[in-house]
């Protein structure tokens, strides 16, 4: 693994350690080489971020262990493990005693192992889809509904300037859509690796997500506009209904659907941004001749 | 694109004028990032001999001696009235061509450093003469709405086919491949600037008209803007900045081996391809940004990037300095990606610009003081401050973060600028007009 691989990993350790009240600055982290965990004085996090390392039959580690490169090999007793990346084998006769959260990499627990409780995210998100979680998705349609609802009818003008650079000025919005989304992403989570600018970065990331959901109320708004209801709260609320569905169906279709999506957020993202929220409509310089 | 209603109307004259302005700079930008500052360091050191100092030295000094010999052409091309006159420039700028034609050929043919050093001085004349007369042919060819789409074309093409045409960067295949794609270029370029076929003559007379429409810049409405004030100077010295910045950075990773097999020469087509997609992108998200905002935002975005790009590399070189295991992997190709995406942006801001803040009767002067300033000058300054830190043994790292603190210091030294120009606009009572006003003057 690169650095530039492994640091937003990294970065999501430190973000899990912060959260969970531990300190981030004394985690230790094993990049090659073979090493044995034998628990005696593992009070802070341990990170695998690469070469292998091994819990031996007799040991117990009560540290939490994340795993994002590498291998980790359990033979004896560990409270907690996250898998971010790479490899875990928990072999016969070994045990979690805590939680085994697999977000991504690769986790094989040998059947005579035991393990008090697993999460596999993965698994999780495809549970999510609408046809298997409609109760889930139902909340995230009535959620955006309901913003995109109260923001119409409190100052409709705002969704009207963004949705007005959406649709006559896709190809600037889309072009600072990426451009703006991609660059704050990556300082965002460069400033996290800073442990100072952790909230910083917390926030900045929360920020982005906001500008996300506000494009989505736009295109709500856009669809709304088109429907045969008269109120524009009403009508608002419903675009964004549709628009949540519709975005989730795109979702199904292999690659272009991805891709389709990654579009419209990259044009909603950028006209939010250009038109300051929508506070002024967009004009493109003039240029003349 | 107004080209588009070029097309439809059959204004074939102007549709040739796109044309070969495309091809006259794209031409003349990849033997300029191919060619001249590659296939000399190459020349210098494997071929002649001389040592890497000797031979940045060399490259220093054709960088100056380019400038110079630049800003007296310009100046001479505006006071004579040259820069209207565009068979007077086609045949200056054949003459360019055949002696460039020359040198290269006989390029891979020193051995000591006496022409070396000769051949440094006839190409820097060459390239002094060749710069301001082809920008100038933007008012010619180029209206003024097309100008960033251009650029952006240029951009894209150029780094295109630098980056994912594979050729060795040494001097023998960089002369063997500029000498084929020049013969043909010369025969076409001579025709059309000594009227050798009839209907190409008329053509050429169409275009020379052309800078009676196209020849007032973006910039320059309602008043031209002045070679001795704020207007121009301002994006001169920011222009300076931006290929100091690269400069000093670039010369730094094309001599880190771990850094440069790994990206731009690496023997992986698919990572080289990568590279030249991105190119192709990020020039043409800067051609629609041009389009659609104030340069000054541009400038933001093109010292933002920069700032970001090192921030990556000095962070990947920081872990793998704390974390020795990490270094020892092949460096990420995300990081020559974004060098690549900032590159495309202030590349096509440059293309663009300078004929965009000028009018005919100062194409010449402002075309050579910006490109020479901003693209020679600068070059030649990080030339110097490259070979200072080198023999101060100053570390990759540490040479990284000073690039680094300049691109951060430059964002924040323009958002200021910016805000305190609107602040006195606001404070003297006229802040609905700021942004209109930002056109006319200082924006940039």
């Amino acid at each position: 693994m690169t650095p530039t691989e492994i640091i937003p990993l990294l970065i999501v350790v430190l973000l899990l350690l912060s959260a969970s009240g531990a300190e981030p600055d004394t985690m230790s982290v094993v990049f090659d080489g073979n090493q044995t965990l034998d628990g005696a004085g593992e009070n802070s996090a341990v990170v695998v971020g690469g070469g292998s390392v091994t819990v031996p039959a007799n040991a117990s580690v009560s540290a939490p262990l994340f795993v994002v490169g590498g291998d980790l090999r359990v033979d004896g007793e560990v409270e907690a493990v996250r898998v971010l990346a790479g490899n875990l084998t928990v072999a016969d006769g070994a045990s979690v005693t805590g939680q085994l959260e697999v977000v991504g990499g690769r986790a094989t627990v040998a059947t005579g192992a035991n393990v008090a409780s697993r999460s596999d995210l993965v698994g999780q998100l495809q549970d999510q889809s609408p046809t298997r979680s409609p109760a889930g998705f139902l909340f995230q349609v009535l959620s955006l509904a309901l913003v995109a609802g109260l923001v119409a009818r409190r100052n409709p003008t705002l969704l009207a300037n963004v949705g007005d650079s959406v649709t006559n000025h896709a190809l600037v919005s889309g072009v600072v859509g990426a451009i703006a989304g991609l660059a704050l992403l990556v300082l965002f989570v460069y400033m996290a690796f800073t442990l100072v600018l952790i909230p910083l970065s917390v926030v900045g990331l929360a920020a982005e997500f906001g500008v996300v959901v506000y494009s989505y109320v736009v295109y709500g708004y856009l669809i709304g506009r088109a429907l045969p209801i008269e109120r524009v709260d009403v009508a608002s609320a419903a675009g964004a209904g549709l628009f949540v569905v519709a975005l989730e169906a795109l979702g199904a279709v292999p690659l272009a659907g991805v891709l389709g999506q990654g579009l419209l957020v990259a044009v909603g993202f950028g006209a939010v941004l250009i038109t300051y929220f929508g506070l002024r409509e967009f004009e493109p310089a003039e240029i003349p001749g | 694109m107004r080209f588009v209603d070029h097309v439809r109307a059959g204004e074939w004259h102007t549709v040739l004028g796109y044309l070969l302005f495309v091809a006259l700079m794209t031409a003349g930008y990849y033997y300029n990032v191919t060619f001249v500052q590659l296939g000399l360091i190459d020349l210098g050191t494997r071929l002649v001999g001389l040592s890497h100092t000797a031979v940045s030295t060399w490259m220093a000094a054709l960088a100056l001696l380019t400038f110079v010999v630049a800003v007296a052409v310009g100046v001479t091309m505006d006071r004579r009235d040259w820069s209207t006159d565009l068979r007077l420039k086609l045949r200056l700028l054949f003459g360019v061509l055949v002696v460039q034609f020359v040198l290269t050929a006989v390029a891979p043919h020193i051995r000591s450093a006496a022409a070396f050093g000769a051949w440094i001085v006839i190409a820097s004349c060459a390239l002094g003469v060749g710069f301001p007369v082809s920008f100038s042919l933007a008012i010619d060819f180029v209206p003024v709405p097309d100008r960033g789409p251009v650029a952006a074309v240029i951009t894209a093409v150029t780094y295109f086919l630098a980056n994912a045409v594979p050729i060795e960067w040494s001097i023998g295949a960089f002369s063997l491949l500029m000498v084929a794609a020049m013969a043909p270029g010369l025969v076409v370029l001579g025709v059309v600037a000594f009227d050798l076929l009839k209907p190409i003559e008329r053509l050429v007379d169409g275009l020379a008209l052309q800078h009676r429409e196209f020849g007032t810049g973006r910039f320059c409405h309602p008043t031209s803007i002045r070679t001795r004030s704020l207007a121009f100077l301002a994006p001169v010295a920011l222009m300076f900045g931006v290929f100091f910045v690269d400069s000093l950075g670039f010369l730094r990773i094309i001599e880190t081996p771990a850094l440069i097999l790994t990206s731009w020469q690496s023997p992986e087509f698919s990572t080289r391809l990568a590279i030249a997609v991105v190119h192709v992108v990020g020039a043409l998200m800067a051609g629609v940004l041009y389009v659609n905002f104030d340069r000054n935002g541009l400038f933001l975005w093109v010292f933002a990037l920069f700032g970001l790009t090192y921030v990556l590399y000095t962070s990947d070189l920081r872990v793998a300095a704390l974390f020795p295991a990490l270094g020892r992997d092949a460096p990420s190709i995300v990081n020559p990606l974004f060098y690549a995406l900032t590159v495309s942006f202030y590349t096509t801001l440059n293309f663009a610009l300078w004929p965009d803040l000028s009018t005919a009767e100062t194409i010449g002067t402002h075309s050579a003081i910006g490109v020479g300033m901003a693209g020679w000058l600068a070059t030649f300054v990080s030339t110097a401050v490259a070979l200072y830190l080198d023999h101060a043994a100053v570390g990759l790292l540490t040479h990284l973060n000073l690039v680094n603190a300049l691109a951060l210091l430059f964002f924040l030294a323009l958002a200021v600028g910016i805000y305190l120009r609107r602040l006195v606009a606001v404070a003297r009572g006229r802040g609905g007009d700021t942004d209109a006003a930002s056109d006319g003057e200082v924006s940039g």
